[in-house]
């Protein structure tokens, strides 16, 4: 796969095998992948009593409206681009205006493996020493933060 | 015998109510130059005070990152928690 920014600001991500494709598309599947929501997670952070039950009633499902929409908005992103190639290449751009959806999914999917794996500031630096399916999690959060730090470089 | 006025003053004194303070909390998912940039986007901090902010939050676990009127505090909170920040919201004793 390779990562490039544009002129215009934004970013372009080419695609070039089936993993490619796979490792993408995961983004998906690792950000709703956590039993409790990230909207909830962060709404529970207010625990005072006098606010606590306004945010719950109606600021979290606003955040969980807010992120869901983001999530749709790179889903679409990724299968317009592989539905449709253009002389044998799948280019996704990520304009400037994407740009925080694509930041804010991919945080998603960290935030739900964090809380799944808890890899912590400073994870395993010999990946022989994880199990398989931990490692090719941490592989991929270790992705994801490439291209988020890409996105906040060239495009946020 | 002189007449006498008696002029009575009130006072009224009403103790400020403790502001309430937006607190960022340290997580190990959201990259440093984030928070700064979200710091700078939400508060329209300069990039020196929102990069100490930021050094607070992952040095020390966190940091007050604005306090004042509790409708505002919400708003920011609000506008943090949809930056994915980790954050609460406390009334200061």
């Amino acid at each position: 796969m390779k990562v490039a920014p544009t002129l215009e600001g934004g970013l372009r991500i080419d695609p070039e095998t089936a993993e490619d494709w796979h490792v993408l598309r995961a983004i998906l599947i690792d950000a709703i992948g956590h039993d409790t929501d990230l909207a909830t997670r962060l709404g529970g952070m207010v625990t005072d009593e006098r606010v606590a039950e306004d945010w719950r009633d109606f600021v979290v499902p606003d955040l969980r409206e807010s992120f869901a929409d983001d999530l749709n908005q790179i889903q679409a992103a990724i299968e317009t681009a592989a539905a449709f190639p253009k002389d044998g290449e799948s280019p996704i751009w990520i304009t400037r205006d994407d740009a925080f959806s694509w930041y804010s999914a991919l945080n998603q999917a960290r935030l739900a493996l964090e809380e799944k794996y808890g890899f912590g500031p400073d994870p395993e630096s010999d990946p022989s020493n994880l199990q398989p399916v931990r490692h090719e999690a941490l592989l991929r959060s270790q992705f994801y933060c490439a291209l988020q730090s890409f996105l906040l470089r060239h495009a946020l | 015998m002189p007449d006498t006025t008696t002029l009575t003053e009130t006072k009224t004194s009403v103790s400020p109510q403790p502001p309430w303070n937006v607190i960022v909390h340290d997580d190990p998912v959201n990259l440093m130059g984030y928070v700064t940039y979200v710091l700078m986007k939400i508060f329209g901090y300069n990039e020196n005070f929102a990069t100490k902010l930021m050094l607070q939050v992952h040095q020390q676990g966190l940091s007050i990152v604005w306090s004042g009127e509790l409708e505002k505090a919400e708003f920011y909170v609000q506008q943090l928690q949809f930056h994915q920040l980790k954050t609460s919201l406390e009334q200061a004793e």
